[in-house]
């Protein structure tokens, strides 16, 4: 009776339409909290954090809903018009629960550092994604392009960066001659302080470059915050670039500290390498766009011919 | 007169006694907070209606409906609930056991010791960021402070004069060790620190509420039949002990009772302020009784601060949620400092 | 304790020894090394070419003279809270004039977007004459006039309320945070001379009344009824001394921020050392005040350059054993 029964069980099971026989790809993908399982093509995707955003808009997702940005609020302008119609949830600090459950997301990407405690509850909403590392877009962007079912798009991203890289280095290499490697320090004013970073998005990008950092900034931590000009030797390198908001108070800061004698005598100001770049690529967007755009701004810094963009409008 | 009724156990082990005013008070409170629950239940930043909610609440399904009332709002109300209503009975025996009435656990320093345990080990995790083990290590810090209050206080027995003073002194030094973490670390831990010290209800999720609930178990119980002591302490040292009271064994246990409602209410909540300092005034204004009645009411007038401050947080600013722990400044810190005017008036 | 009057100068040379002692170090340690031939050399031939000679100028200059003044302010108004209050735990810090100080500036950077380092001055001023006020009507105790502990829970009430609306405003406006942190940390380095020099006659002027109420001063450790029997219009003296202590303890949060623990130690030191006869109290108090403060910056500077702790998180910890050792004596108070 029951070896019958299983026979027509298999026989039906092989008269089903191949369609109907079809099952949506399951991904496994292992990030800093666990393990998620995603069925299929995830569409709705819900950002929270910066570099997230910027990475979903790179794989050619409209997410439909993201964290406001720091700053350019809602959303920094170099990603606003890929992103018209979507939901914002509050600060990354501290998203929207109610708003992301009631989005029903297919796929929620967040950040260790913010959303550990609220990791269980996103992962009851959708499966949800954690890199382990902020600041790493490559491995951000592979993680996602996983995530996403858009490999291929991603290794297009990464293969084009990775031509840009080899572009710029050789192009600096021919244009600084003997001065390549050149030692850059990467500051940042605020209204009551300023700092060095020793890690993070910038820093990282530029050492792929190829630009080294003087030796007291090879250090774990992320960087330090100094009060008194008195530091301003720390700050010493061949090239410095610096970025900071549009504010009054950080401009007049910046203003006492590069009036100082002790700046004065920095040798990038005296070789006249002081560079002032777009904090919202610097040090907020995080992803794969920023680090393009950020790229872009190099290229202009040292003057150097780059080469036309072929087929990648969004990189 | 008031009536009383009056319980008495078995064999006159123990006894309870309580006046009718207390139950009425003590029940009216209760009710306004079970409808209140139920209206905060309805509210957030997606709109939902009193019977969806009951709906959901007699009849669950896997519904995104389900998850927002279910594990989101759900846990987090019961949070409030509970941590207000740990803090405001904390504040009582506080203020009780050093007999003045502007003691509270964030005067007294056992806050301070939460905080600083807490921003600490924030800032030693670094980029991994919160994680569960948060709760304990704040807890760990407040009882770790009590401790050193004791010890400092004690010269032959607490004196609640010394007590509070060495209290402040503490939490003046913990809170300069919180500020210099706060300076020393990166962005995102710094704000990660901030708003716990500011006291939110954010992100509070099931396992949360069965950790904490044990504490309440415990410690609620305890309190409710040795609260009588304080009556009679509070009539003068001589008096107590004339009456039988183990004076500084009582004292410690009041102690310790307090640190473990006020410690792990701020453990899971943040360094929420004012409410173990008011809940117990107000109480006060409602009801002329010893502590025992005392108590239930202070805890249910904390939870019922912080239910509306959490309420507020969660609604007035969509989509920002904004930490509890403000609103209830709003609330309390005017109150307390109304409180401080009559208070001089009635001492005349 | 020393009793007789050259005793007690020689006493004074001491602490001036030290107050020297200290601006020197102040003015040799830091991140760039300067020597004190370096340094006397600044002083006698000043080169503009010299690194050395520029750091101390610019930067450790200011630094020194910021500490003088905010030390000195900070400890006068200590010993005249403690003697107003009759309470020797009274303190700028614990009597919530900081806290005051702090929510006027956070409102002001805040919902005011104030940013000058002139403006944000006369908003901690502000916030501190506030807090002061308030401390003052909260810590009566009816007819008995000023009570010692219920001014301490009162300050401690106000800080509390201060505190606590300033970290409301603050995580409204996350990113003003990060601009305002060091500031509420306490710090004296790179403070705008030009931006303190209107606040500083209106402390020299403080001070000056200070000590010519020395006198009067003496007498308010004594019952009020004794007192009006001798002559002296209380009221009028006591509101005076508070216009002092509002005046020197607001311009010293509105140049350094929040520091702690200064005012409520050093009268006890100078108390200790010299008597309760303010006409040494009081300047011995500044000078003392001074060179604590000045050591403190110092060591904040050498432990984990090139950063700095903030100074007021450095004068806590070193004030907070300290306040605990007085505490633990304080006998039974009412």
């Amino acid at each position: 009776m029951y070896r019958y029964a299983s026979f027509l069980l298999i026989v039906t099971c092989l008269f089903q339409s191949p369609a109907a026989m079809a099952i949506p790809p399951v991904t496994s993908v292992e990030h800093a909290l666990g393990e998620a399982t995603i069925a299929g093509h995830p569409d709705r995707v819900v950002s929270l954090y910066q570099g997230a955003t910027d990475t979903a808009v790179a794989l050619g997702i409209e997410p439909i809903g993201v964290v406001e940005s720091w700053t350019e609020k809602p959303m920094y302008h170099y990603l606003r018009n890929d992103i018209q119609n979507v939901t914002y949830l509050g600060l990354e600090t501290q998203p929207d629960l109610e708003r992301i459950a009631w989005l029903s997301p297919d796929l929620i990407i967040g950040a260790r550092n913010r959303h550990r405690t609220i990791y269980p509850l996103l992962d009851r909403i959708a499966p949800t994604v954690i890199p382990g590392d902020v600041y790493d877009f490559k491995a951000l962007l592979t993680m996602m392009a996983k995530a996403t079912g858009r490999t291929a798009r991603g290794e297009e991203l990464l293969t084009r960066w990775q031509e840009r890289v080899e572009d710029f280095r050789t192009r600096i290499r021919q244009k600084l001659g003997e001065q390549w490697p050149q030692e850059v320090a990467i500051l940042s004013f605020r209204a009551d302080h300023a700092r060095i970073y020793y890690g993070g998005f910038a820093r990282s990008v530029l050492d792929e470059l190829g630009f080294t950092a003087p030796a007291s900034h090879r250090q774990e931590s992320w960087g330090i915050k100094l009060t008194s000009q008195e530091s301003i030797p720390a700050m010493d390198a061949e090239a410095v670039f610096i970025f900071m908001e549009d504010d009054p108070a950080v401009q007049r800061t910046f203003n006492t500290w590069s009036s100082h004698p002790l700046w004065k005598n920095l040798k990038a100001v005296r070789q006249n390498d002081v560079y002032q770049v777009d904090p919202v690529t610097w040090n907020m967007g995080a992803g794969i766009i920023a680090a393009n755009r950020m790229l872009d701004e190099l290229y202009q810094h040292y003057d150097l011919h780059q080469p036309e963009h072929q087929g990648c409008p969004r990189c | 007169m008031s009536r009383t009724l009056i319980l008495r156990s078995r064999k006159d082990r123990w006894s309870i006694k309580l006046n009718t005013r207390v139950l009425v008070v003590t029940g009216v409170l209760a009710v306004l907070l079970a409808v209140s629950s139920v209206l905060a239940l309805t509210s957030g930043s997606h709109p939902t209606s009193v019977l969806e909610v009951l709906g959901t609440l007699t009849a669950p399904n896997q519904s995104e409906l389900a998850l927002i009332i279910l594990e989101i709002r759900l846990p987090r109300i019961l949070m409030a609930i509970l941590v207000g209503a740990a803090l405001g009975s904390a504040g009582m025996i506080l203020q009780g056991l050093v007999r003045n009435p502007l003691a509270s656990p964030d005067v007294i320093g056992i806050t301070s010791g939460a905080s600083a345990a807490a921003v600490l080990f924030l800032w030693l995790g670094g980029v991994t960021g919160t994680s569960l083990l948060l709760a304990p290590v704040a807890m760990g810090g407040a009882f770790v402070v009590a401790l050193g209050i004791t010890a400092l206080a004690w010269q032959r027995g607490i004196s609640p004069a010394r007590l509070v003073l060495v209290g402040v002194g503490l939490a003046a030094g913990l809170t300069a060790v919180t500020t210099l973490l706060l300076v020393l670390s990166p962005d995102a831990t710094a704000m990660n620190a901030y708003i716990w010290l500011t006291g939110s209800l954010y992100a509070s999720q099931w396992h949360d509420v069965t950790a904490l609930a044990p504490w309440l178990m415990v410690c609620w119980p305890l309190a409710l039949i040795k609260l009588r002591h304080l009556d009679a302490q509070s009539m003068g040292e001589d008096m107590a002990l004339g009456l039988g009271s183990a004076l500084q064994g009582h004292r410690l246990l009041f102690l310790v009772l307090a640190v473990a409602l006020a410690g792990s209410a701020v453990a899971y909540a943040g360094a929420v302020g004012f409410i173990g300092l008011i809940a117990p005034h107000m109480a006060r204004r409602l009801v002329n009784s010893g502590h025992t009645g005392l108590l239930p009411i202070a805890a249910l007038i904390g939870a019922l601060i912080l239910l509306y401050a959490d309420w507020v947080g969660r609604v007035a600013f969509i989509p920002r949620d904004l930490p509890a722990g403000i609103f209830v400044a709003g609330i309390g810190a005017p109150f307390f400092v109304y409180l401080l005017y009559r208070l001089r008036r009635e001492l005349g | 304790m020393l009793t007789t009057p050259p005793a007690k100068m020689l006493g004074t040379l001491l602490c001036l020894g030290l107050l020297l002692a200290a601006t020197v170090s102040s003015l040799i340690f830091g991140h760039i090394p300067v020597s004190l031939a370096m340094l006397i050399n600044s002083l006698t031939d000043y080169d503009p070419g010299s690194l050395e000679h520029l750091v101390i100028h610019s930067e450790r200059f200011s630094r020194t003279v910021t500490s003088v003044v905010v030390g000195a302010g900070l400890a006068i108004a200590g010993a005249l809270m403690q003697t107003l209050t009759r309470n020797p735990l009274a303190s700028p810090g614990i009597l919530g004039i900081n806290a005051g100080a702090m929510f006027f500036v956070v409102v002001g950077a805040t919902l005011f977007s104030l940013t000058s380092p002139s403006q944000l001055v006369w908003a901690a001023f502000i916030g501190a004459a506030t807090a002061a006020v308030l401390v003052y009507f909260l810590g009566q105790e009816a007819g008995r006039g000023v009570s010692p502990v219920r001014t301490v829970l009162a300050g401690v009430a106000v800080t509390a309320l201060f505190v606590s609306f300033a970290q409301g405003l603050l995580i409204l406006n996350q990113d003003r945070f990060e601009s305002i942190l060091f500031w509420l940390a306490g710090s004296v380095s790179g403070r705008d001379l030009d931006a303190i020099a209107p606040l500083l006659p209106l402390f020299g002027g403080a001070l000056i009344l200070a000590l010519l109420l020395s006198r009067q001063l003496n007498l308010l450790g004594l019952d009020d009824e004794v007192i009006r029997g001798l002559g002296l219009r209380v009221g009028q003296v006591r509101l005076l001394i508070g216009l002092v202590v509002i005046v020197l303890a607001g311009t010293s949060v509105a140049m350094a921020g929040l520091i702690g623990f200064v005012g409520l130690i050093v009268p006890h030191m100078a108390r200790g050392l010299f008597g309760t006869d303010h006409r040494w109290l009081l300047p011995l108090s500044a000078i003392i005040g001074a060179t604590l403060l000045l050591a403190a910056d110092t060591l904040a500077r050498l432990v984990i350059p090139p950063q700095e702790i903030p100074v007021g998180v450095m004068t806590a910890l070193l004030g907070t054993p300290l306040f605990l050792h007085l505490a633990r004596h304080v006998r039974k108070v009412s």
